[in-house]
């Protein structure tokens, strides 16, 4: 699992690869919360590259989610797999999160 | 008959759901990614719930697994040695009032994405059902 951040125009993307599960999730967290020190305003997962998420992989999205609205800022979801969107759409938390088919669409979407 | 006898320890997990899905593929040559995908989730929560609710983490006390493939359909069941717990106590993680919340979906996602989910009189043992086409 690795976690690489990059900026683009006014959007601070995070680029995850590998699962998202109860052995990456503290990772993760440790990685995006280096983003959220920074209070990034508009902040965007790509997950492109994850192809497994489990409730662990969920809660960490949440906790992310929730941590970045406490300051104001925005947090969008893009290149979700489809499987991955139905656990999302199952739990309902495609009711919270702002999911976007591309990085393109994403990053215009923040404007 | 096929069975596991693993510690609780987050390792427990994967080795678990690695060797679910495997046996699967070894039997059954066709079965879909998104199948395969929902049996590995559902016995990874199965097995964390045991290990961490069931036998409080405790490394002494074993998780039974067993499964087995008839009529392509395969049957998991996975034990701890806790007392159980109160499915209908669980708050409903789709609800409005729960989205936040950070935990609460792992049996859910068993129920929803498994063909039958159910359990033992004492609750430490779930058996979890799917068709493999």
């Amino acid at each position: 699992m690795q976690v690489k951040i990059q900026d683009k125009e006014t959007v601070t993307i995070c680029y995850v690869s590998g699962d998202i599960d109860i052995n990456s999730a503290p990772l993760i967290r440790k990685e995006l919360e280096k983003v959220l020190s920074g209070k990034k305003a508009k902040v965007l997962v790509n997950l492109k590259d994850v192809s497994y998420v489990d409730s662990s992989g969920l809660a960490t999205l949440v906790e992310l989610l929730k941590n970045i609205r406490a300051y104001g800022g925005k947090l969008k979801v893009c290149n979700m797999a489809a499987k991955i969107k139905t656990l999302f759409e199952i739990t309902k938390l495609d009711r919270l999160f702002e999911i976007l088919p591309s990085e393109d669409d994403a990053v215009k979407s923040f404007v | 008959m096929q069975s596991l006898r693993l510690q609780s320890q987050t390792e427990s997990i994967k080795r678990a759901s690695a060797g679910i899905v495997n046996f699967i593929i070894e039997k059954e040559k066709s079965v879909h990614k998104d199948i395969l995908f929902d049996i590995k989730l559902c016995v990874e929560e199965a097995v964390r719930n045991a290990i961490v609710h069931g036998n409080r983490s405790n490394v002494h006390l074993p998780v039974d697994i067993s499964y087995d493939i008839a009529d392509n359909k395969i049957t998991i069941t996975v034990e701890d040695q806790g007392n159980g717990f109160h499915l209908e106590k669980l708050p409903d993680p789709t609800q409005a009032e729960n989205l936040y919340k950070e935990s609460g979906r792992g049996v859910y996602l068993m129920h929803r994405l498994m063909d039958k989910v159910h359990y033992n009189t004492k609750r430490n043992r779930v058996t979890m059902e799917k068709a493999l086409k």
